[in-house]
């Protein structure tokens, strides 16, 4: 499969998925977005970015918990696979590893 | 908590159910639904805009639902090849389907530059908007007989007193001369005089020179740039001197490139008015223009136009006891306002554009009800095609797409085709209908034109065929019944009766304007037109000389007569007021100028009295001939005219009347025979000269060999007056001959139609036609039943179109006063609805003679 690499915007996802766990539905995840991170997105572009790691196999998802104020309709949680997690994991590691490297000086920043 | 009830608006979820894929609907509509809720609790600003942004946003290529795809897809998705399969497949019809389609879109191709071109007048200026002409008002009190012309002091005194309303003004004049530079020498007919801010004022293209320079020096003159090279070849033109009439020296400081689009006037040189005399209220003549920025401020001066008048014309109104009115046209308006006495500018004709718009429509419209007749016609064969692909799971939407695909395979060909066609027959189009139509296929608004006639087309004639042969039932099909149903016989029949009533109609009115036009063209006009030329009297050398000139010509066997003229028959007649001494009240009169052989070399009756004689000085300039008509307006009997003395104040004469003539046609047979008088008097414009019809090669050479002598500088300048006549129709002309070729191609197309409609018949009657052979049906009969039903149609097609042929041609005769009578010639509609009826019946006999002869087990062998 092509590119099994993060998007940026995917893992931001793929985490947001992980902190919400049993309330990880299109809905939830556009609010949670807004509330964390000041990025308003629509319910469909999240759509197909969360089918999008679905298809890369990071996602998986089950349809649920009708309520009433969805007229009775359930809802898809998703919930981060196995190698969604892994891949998590490893996209913070080499983040961190990088981190690590830059010099403590390097991040001034000098208003000139 | 929110009401649980609200919801949100229905139609979006409705939206997302029909769009969206059917396993992601129900949870989008909960999203919705729950996001609805949620804005509703927080009444957010535009949050009925902000739900449908995101319902909206859901629509996208992952939640959609996949039209395309179907388990066995690639079979019935459109697919060229099948396109191509099955129009070789259907080999005869698919090449007349092309052939019409062609034919009709080259109709209307060549219609569309036409009109465009037309219509395009003027249309390059850049205050197009802005400019108006002034025309004076004849009778302002009786009517409205506009003059086009206006006098030099206009211009300046408009602007002077409208100086908030009237930006500039500008006026021409168009001229003729003879341009000599060096050793070349011709006559140069479109010439225009014109003020100095002409080219600012205007928006005609220069190659060289300034705008507000060009014409600044009285002396300047601006060349087009043919007409540079007429002079100059490859020598640059600028700064030139070239001679007008031997006499003025003008230097080219401007080189003008061709106009973007045609223009009211045509011209090739322009000079500066300056140099002519452009005093006095009288000394009409030239083209007043004006700019007023607004339409408003323009009404505002038309409006005070009146008071104008008066102001400068007041004492000479109250002296003669008439009146002038004036009022501004506008740009736009020009080139259709042809009724405008002593107009000088270029006019086009309205009505020949509707007539051709109308037309090439029709044609296209034959064409596609010949497509949609054919398609039917030829659905049978494919029924069980059709039938077949949908057991196999092809959905109608698809078969219907597979079918326009195959239609719009069709236009697309015979556009290629037709574009490929209107070249090569372009110079035989602007020959044959005389016009100046050019092919700019770069034209942006062509590719929009063409494209929505595509569009139109397709729908028209690709739609109703596919969504009916789409629509069979393939159960019955394969069962070996019958695929239409009567309603669809209704409408191919309807379809086919108005190709009929298209062609009735075309071939009525050619047969009829033709016969008006064959009835203008030898109708006895009272004078002789034939083997009369006229020449020009251009030049002084001729004009001082007349009389010499003519009898250089005494002992030429070949040459009968000659007579200088001012006014000669079909040609241009001044309109003058004429008064019996004693009685003040005036009337109306044409006039015209003649010498003593006037009467004699047009071969004109005089029924009382005599010609102008030679001998007699006295008869110059007192004389005078009248026709019957104005004998009986100025209320003389053939006993009490002669010696009769008339007044025209205007133009200072004291006539006596000593001949009268029969009534003649001097100007068209659109119009009345009118009053006339002619006046033994020098304000000669022509010779006329009456030759041996026998040997006219010889009297020309004779013409030709006098004019070099008498005027070596001047080309002489001829007509025939028989052409003059013929002329005079040219409109007419082309209409009839726009009449003859598209009712050819109407009849050819409709036969096609009919051809199609005739296979289908034998095809669907076949058993029927079997069994009655069997029971001893000779062809003869079989064929008159097969055709009966064609026959019926084209009768009922005759009955509306032969009133509506009636109808139109009688608008058209109209415009002649003298006509021939429709009713005389009802058997000429008759013979076309049974023309129409003879072509179709050859044509379905064609068809049917096969079905008619073949023998019935063929027919009948299989159930």
């Amino acid at each position: 499969m092509k590119g099994t690499n993060l998007g940026e915007f995917e893992e931001l996802v793929l985490l947001i998925v992980l902190i919400l766990q049993e309330e990880a539905y299109v809905l939830k995840i556009k609010d949670e977005v807004y509330s964390q991170i000041k990025r308003s997105v629509a319910m469909g572009a999240l759509h197909s970015t969360l089918s999008r790691l679905e298809k890369k196999g990071f996602l998986e998802s089950e349809m649920m918990g009708a309520t009433q104020e969805r007229g009775g309709r359930r809802k898809r949680i998703y919930q981060l696979t196995g190698t969604g997690k892994a891949i998590l994991k490893e996209a913070k590691e080499q983040r961190q590893m990088l981190w690590n490297q830059v010099p403590d000086y390097a991040l001034k920043i000098v208003y000139v | 908590m929110s009401e649980p009830n609200l919801q949100p608006p229905r139609s979006s979820l409705l939206l997302v159910r029909w769009l969206c894929r059917h396993d992601l609907a129900e949870e989008i509509e909960g999203n919705l639904i729950e996001y609805y809720q949620q804005t509703r609790d927080r009444s957010t600003r535009f949050a009925a805009i902000r739900y449908w942004f995101q319902v909206i946003n859901y629509l996208r290529p992952s939640t959609l639902k996949r039209f395309k795809s179907s388990k066995v897809k690639p079979m019935f998705i459109f697919n060229p090849l099948f396109t191509i399969r099955s129009l070789f497949k259907q080999g005869s019809s698919t090449l007349i389907n092309i052939l019409g389609f062609s034919l009709g879109l080259v109709c209307v191709l060549f219609l569309y530059f036409h009109i465009k071109s037309e219509l395009s007048y003027d249309s390059f200026h850049t205050d197009k908007d802005k400019i108006y002409r002034a025309l004076r008002i004849a009778n302002p009190e009786e009517g409205t007989e506009l003059v086009g012309v206006t006098s030099g002091p206009f211009a300046p005194a408009l602007q002077n007193d409208f100086p908030n309303s009237i930006s500039s003004t500008c006026r021409a004049i168009p001229s003729d001369a003879l341009v000599s530079f060096e050793d070349k020498s011709f006559i140069e007919e479109n010439i225009l005089m014109a003020d100095s801010n002409f080219f600012s004022f205007f928006s005609f293209p220069l190659l060289s020179g300034t705008a507000d320079q060009v014409l600044s020096g009285v002396n300047d003159v601006v060349l087009h740039k043919d007409l540079a090279k007429k002079y100059f070849g490859d020598q640059d033109p600028i700064g030139k001197i070239i001679q007008i009439d031997n006499e003025l020296e003008f230097i080219v400081k401007g080189i003008m490139d061709d106009f973007p689009a045609k223009s009211h006037m045509d011209f090739n040189m322009v000079g500066n008015i300056n140099l002519l005399n452009l005093e006095g209220w009288w000394n009409n003549g030239l083209i007043t223009y004006v700019k007023i920025e607004t339409p408003e401020e323009a009404d505002y001066v038309n409006g005070q136009l009146e008071q104008f008048m008066d102001k400068y014309f007041g004492e000479d109104f109250a002296a003669n006891d008439f009146r002038l009115g004036l009022m501004l046209e506008s740009l736009s308006g020009m080139y259709f306002h042809s009724d405008i006495s002593f107009d000088r500018i270029r006019h086009g004709d309205l009505n020949s554009i509707y007539i051709l718009g109308a037309v090439g429509l029709a044609i296209l419209l034959i064409a596609c009800f010949n497509y949609v007749n054919l398609s039917i016609a030829q659905s049978f064969r494919r029924a069980r095609e059709i039938a077949v692909r949908k057991v196999l799971g092809g959905d109608k939407l698809r078969i219907t797409l597979q079918l326009m695909g195959e239609s719009l395979t069709i236009l697309l060909f015979s556009s290629a085709i037709a574009v490929g066609l209107s070249m090569l027959l372009h110079p035989v189009f602007n020959n044959y209908f005389q016009l100046d139509v050019s092919l700019n296929w770069s034209d942006p608004a062509l590719l929009m034109f063409g494209g929505a006639l595509l569009f139109t087309t397709l729908l028209v004639a690709g739609l109703y065929p596919a969504l009916l042969i789409s629509s069979f039932n393939p159960v019955k099909v394969l069962k070996g019944g019958k695929s239409s149903s009567g309603k669809n016989v209704l409408v191919r029949k309807l379809l086919v009766v108005s190709q009929f009533l298209i062609a009735i109609f075309m071939i009525s009115a050619t047969l009829l304007i033709s016969r008006q036009m064959q009835f203008v063209q030898t109708k006895d006009l009272g004078f002789d037109r034939e083997a009369v030329m006229t020449l020009d009297i251009n030049n002084s050398a001729i004009r001082n000389n007349i009389e010499s000139f003519k009898d250089a010509f005494a002992d030429e066997p070949d040459i009968l007569s000659i007579s200088a003229v001012g006014g000669e028959p079909s040609g241009f007649h001044d309109i003058t007021l004429i008064e019996l001494p004693g009685n003040p009240e005036n009337q109306r009169i044409n006039i015209g100028w003649g010498d003593e052989d006037y009467f004699e070399t047009f071969g004109i009756n005089i029924i009382v009295g005599r010609s102008f004689s030679q001998n007699l000085e006295s008869d110059l300039g007192n004389t005078a001939v009248i026709n019957r008509k104005a004998m009986e307006m100025l209320g003389f009997t053939t006993e009490s005219v002669l010696e009769q003395r008339v007044l025209m104040t205007s133009w200072d004469l004291d006539l006596r009347v000593i001949g009268v003539t029969e009534n003649y046609h001097f100007s068209t047979l659109k119009e009345q025979m009118e009053p006339l008088i002619i006046v033994h008097g020098l304000r000669y414009r022509k010779l006329a000269i009456k030759m041996n019809a026998a040997n006219l090669v010889a009297a020309m050479e004779a013409i030709d060999d006098k004019w070099e002598q008498f005027s070596p500088e001047y080309p002489m300048q001829y007509e025939f007056l028989d052409e003059s006549v013929a002329q005079q129709y040219e409109n007419e002309v082309k209409q009839s001959k726009v009449f003859t070729a598209f009712s050819a191609i109407s009849i050819f197309l409709a036969c096609m139609g009919v051809f199609g409609l005739a296979t289908y018949t034998a095809r669907q009657k076949q058993k029927e036609l079997g069994i009655r052979k069997v029971l001893g049906a000779t062809a003869r009969q079989i064929i008159g039943l097969l055709s009966r039903e064609v026959i019926l149609l084209i009768g009922l097609a005759s009955l509306i179109a032969i009133p509506v042929a009636w109808y139109f041609i009688d608008q058209w005769l109209n415009d002649f006063a003298y006509q021939i009578s429709i009713m005389a010639h009802w058997p000429l509609f008759l013979a076309s609805g049974l023309a129409v009826a003879l072509v179709a019946f050859l044509t379905i006999g064609l068809k049917t003679y096969r079905a008619a002869v073949s023998n019935p087990t063929e027919s009948i062998r299989y159930e």
